[in-house]
C-alpha cells in the first residue's frame, strides 16, 4: 500500500531524515491559525497519489497574504480526476541543488537496490533510459544493518558526504517499515542544510498487519470485498466475466479471450480449494458488474472437486450465461449437475473461451 | 533428476495443519507408488509425539534429524512464520527447502534466502506448488495424474497453469523429467536461471518449457544464460499496468515487465514463444 506524502514524511522525520517544517490541512480554514509557523513563503501540496502532481497545479507557492485564498482554491481542485481532500503545508525551501535517492526491491539479486543520482527532481525512469550513467546503484542484502562506507562512497561520488547519513536512515526506514520502495525525490541542498523535499513509501501488502495497518486504501470496495473471500480481483473494461483458480491460469484465460478478439471484464482468481461457497461468492461478485454479459469459469486442479464447484455455480443463480471448464476429481458428477440446469460445460479452456466470445458477439 | 530423487527423505514443516496433513498423505501415496522414501517426519513446534498421516511429528527439524535421514523440507506454515522455517531448515543442514506458503512478507523472504545461501541451502518458492519428477519424487502439491515420465523439463511461476501445460504435454506424448514451480512472488529462491542450470546437467532432460508471466525479467535472464533448447509461454498479455494479477510478483511496474516486451526479447534470443497454451507441445516438438 502506498502511503500519502505527509504520512511518509512523518515516518522519515521520525527516523532522523531532515524534512521541512509543516502540517496537514483537512480543510482550507485550518491554515490561518497556524500560518505563522511557516514563515514568509511556504508551499501547499495536494495529497493526491498521482504522478506529475506539480505540473497539474497540485503544488503552489504561497505567502501569508495569499495563503488562505490559494488553499481554498486548491481544495476545490481535481488533480488528474482525483479530488483534493488533504493539503500539506510546508516551509519553502531555498533549493541550491536537487538529488534523488531510493531503496527498492531487486528481484534479480534478491537484495535491496539503492539508487542515487545528483540529477534529482526528474522522472527517474526517464533518466534511467536517457542518461543511465548518471544513476548510481548498489545492492545490499537485508541481513545488513547499515550501508557499508565503501558503498556510500561509490553511490555519492563527489556529492556532499552528509547525504550518506540520509541514505543510511532511509535504509532503516525501508527495513523497519517492510517497504517495497522508500524514495526521496528530490533530496535537496539548501543554505540551511539537506532536506527530503518529497517522501514516498510503499508498504508490502503482505506485511500490513504487522505494520499496524488494518485497511488497504489502494483497493476499491469491490476489490476489498473480493479480498475478504480470499480472491484476487482486478476490474477490466470488457464484457466477459472471468473466474479461474490460480493467477497464471486466470491470466492465460484473459489472454485467450483477447486472442479470440473478446474483452474480459475482470480478473478473478478464487485461489486454492475452490469449494461450493467460494465459487458461489465468486460468481455473484463477477455477475454484479453490470457490464458482464457472460461468465467463463475455468477451474483446474488435482484437489478441486467438480461437483462442489458445479453446486456453487448453481447456487449463485445469476442471470448471465455461465460457461464452465472444469477438470479435477468427480468430473462426471459435476458435468451431470451442470448439464441438467442448462449450463454449458466445455472440454478445454480454449473451447470455453471461444464459446464465451461467440456468446457476446 | 534435479533437486531430489526417490531416495530423498523429506521433512514437512507445518505438518499438523490441515494443508500439511493432507499433502503429507498425498506425497507419501506417491512415494509408495514409485518406491520412494517420501515424507519421513513432520515438524510443528510444541506438537512432538503426535502422528500425522502415519508420520511422526517433532518440535524442530534438528530433533527430527536425530531419528530420520532427510535432506529436504516442504513448508506449509503460515506466511508470518515461513521465513523462520526456511532459516531453521537451512541451519539444520538441509540442502533444499520448498516453500509452498503464500503471503510471506517479502523482506522475510529476502532475509531467509540470504541466510539459506550462507548455509548452502537452496530455496524453491515461496508461493509455489513445489516440484514433481514423475516416477521419482513429489515435493509439494502438484497433482500427479496429469504428468508422465519423459524428457521435457518444465519451469513455471504459476501453479494451475503448470498443470494445464503438463496435461497438454502428456496428451501430446511428451513426458516430463522434472516440473518445478518456482513461485509467484516478486522475490523467489531458485529462478529460471538456477533451474535451467540444473537441467543442463540432467541427462534425462532434452528440452525445457518456461512458463512465465508479467513482472520482472527472470524469464529473459534465464533464457539468456542457457544453451538448452527452450520454448516459452508468457501469461498476462492482457494485464493492465500497475495492477497485481493474483500473484504478488505479477505486476507491471514503471513500464517494466510487461508481457509483450518479454515475449519480444525472448523471440529475439531465438526462443519460440507460444501465443496460446495449446501451442506449447508443437513448439517443443519443433526444437527437440
Amino acid at each position: 500500500m502506498k502511503l500519502r506524502e505527509h504520512e511518509a514524511m512523518k515516518i522519515f522525520g521520525e527516523h532522523g531524515i531532515p524534512v521541512p517544517k509543516g502540517f496537514l490541512l483537512r480543510s482550507p480554514d485550518e491554515l490561518g491559525p497556524r500560518m505563522g509557523e511557516l514563515g514568509d513563503r511556504f508551499v501547499l501540496k495536494a495529497q493526491v497519489e498521482v504522478g506529475g502532481r506539480g505540473k497539474s497545479g497540485g503544488i503552489v507557492v504561497a505567502s501569508p497574504s495569499n495563503g488562505e485564498r490559494l488553499a481554498a482554491e486548491l481544495f476545490k481542485k481535481d488533480i488528474k480526476g482525483i479530488p483534493v481532500r488533504e493539503v500539506l503545508a510546508v516551509e519553502y525551501l531555498d533549493i541550491q541543488k536537487e538529488y534523488y535517492a531510493s531503496i527498492a526491491i531487486d528481484r534479480s539479486t534478491k537484495q535491496a537496490l539503492i539508487l542515487f543520482t545528483d540529477q534529482g527532481g526528474v522522472d527517474i525512469e526517464t533518466l534511467a533510459k536517457e542518461n543511465p550513467d548518471a544513476l548510481r546503484k548498489a545492492s545490499l542484502p537485508l541481513l545488513m544493518r547499515d550501508i557499508p562506507p565503501f558503498m556510500i562512497r561509490d553511490l555519492l561520488g563527489s556529492s556532499p558526504k552528509e547525504i550518506g547519513s540520509v541514505l543510511n536512515k532511509l535504509f532503516r526506514v525501508f527495513c523497519e517499515k517492510d517497504a517495497l520502495l522508500a524514495e526521496i525525490n528530490p533530496l535537496v541542498v539548501t543554505p540551511s542544510g539537506i532536506f527530503a523535499a518529497d517522501a514516498k513509501l510503499i508498504i508490502d501488502d503482505n506485511a500490513l498487519s504487522r505494520q499496524g495497518i488494518t485497511l488497504n486504501r489502494d483497493l476499491t470496495e469491490r476489490e476489498r470485498e473480493a479480498e475478504k473471500h480470499g480472491f484476487s480481483y482486478v476490474p477490466l473494461k470488457g464484457d466477459i466475466g472471468v473466474i479461474g483458480n490460480g493467477a497464471g491460469l486466470t491470466m492465460a484465460t484473459l489472454d485467450l479471450i483477447e486472442y479470440y478478439d473478446g474483452k474480459a471484464a475482470n480478473f478473478l482468481d478464487v485461489g486454492g480449494g475452490a469449494d461450493q461457497e467460494r465459487v458461489m461468492h465468486a460468481v455473484k461478485l463477477v455477475a454484479a458488474d453490470p457490464s458482464v454479459k457472460v461468465i467463463v469459469v475455468n477451474l483446474l486442479g488435482g484437489i478441486t472437486r467438480c461437483d462442489e464447484v458445479a453446486r456453487g455455480i448453481i447456487s449463485a443463480g445469476v442471470v448471465q450465461p455461465v460457461i464452465v471448464r472444469l477438470a479435477g476429481t468427480n468430473e462426471a458428477e459435476g458435468r451431470q449437475i451442470l448439464d441438467g440446469r442448462g449450463y454449458r460445460m466445455m472440454e478445454s479452456m480454449e473451447q470455453a473461451v471461444k464459446a464465451a466470445v461467440e456468446a457476446v458477439q | 533428476m534435479i533437486y531430489g530423487d526417490r531416495n530423498t527423505g523429506v521433512i514437512v514443516t507445518g505438518a499438523t495443519g490441515k494443508q500439511g496433513a493432507f499433502h503429507i498423505a498425498l506425497m507419501n501415496e506417491y512415494a509408495r507408488k514409485v518406491g520412494g522414501k517420501g515424507v519421513v517426519a513432520g515438524v510443528t513446534p510444541g506438537k512432538a509425539g503426535q502422528e500425522v498421516a502415519g508420520v511422526p511429528v517433532y518440535n524442530s527439524i534438528r530433533e527430527a534429524l536425530k531419528e530420520h535421514d532427510a535432506s529436504a523440507s516442504v513448508l506449509f506454515v503460515p506466511g508470518f512464520a515461513a521465513g523462520d522455517s526456511i532459516m531453521e531448515a537451512a541451519s539444520a543442514g538441509l540442502s533444499l527447502v520448498v516453500a509452498i506458503t503464500e503471503h510471506i512478507p517479502v523482506h522475510d523472504t529476502m532475509k531467509a534466502i540470504s541466510y539459506a545461501r550462507i548455509h548452502g541451502c537452496d530455496v524453491i518458492g515461496p508461493n509455489c506448488p513445489g516440484l514433481l519428477s514423475p516416477g521419482e519424487i513429489k515435493m509439494g502439491i502438484m497433482p500427479v495424474h496429469l504428468s508422465s515420465r519423459g524428457h521435457i523439463g518444465v519451469i513455471s511461476r504459476s501453479g494451475t497453469l503448470t498443470y494445464e501445460i503438463v496435461d497438454q504435454l502428456t496428451r501430446a506424448g511428451l513426458g516430463q523429467s522434472t516440473i518445478v514451480g518456482i513461485g509467484g512472488d516478486p522475490v523467489i529462491g531458485q529462478t529460471f536461471r538456477d533451474v535451467l542450470r540444473r537441467f543442463e546437467e540432467d541427462d534425462q532432460t532434452k528440452a525445457v518449457v518456461i512458463l512465465g508471466e508479467v513482472g520482472g525479467s527472470l524469464e529473459e535472464e534465464g533464457a539468456r544464460a542457457t544453451d538448452l533448447p527452450i520454448a516459452a509461454y508468457i501469461a498476462g498479455i492482457s494485464a493492465p499496468p500497475e495492477k497485481r494479477m493474483g500473484h504478488a510478483g505479477a505486476i507491471i511496474e514503471g513500464g517494466e515487465g510487461d508481457a509483450r516486451s518479454k515475449i519480444a526479447r525472448l523471440r529475439q534470443m531465438g526462443v519460440p514463444v507460444a501465443s496460446r497454451p495449446s501451442e506449447v507441445p508443437r513448439l517443443i516438438r519443433e526444437i527437440l
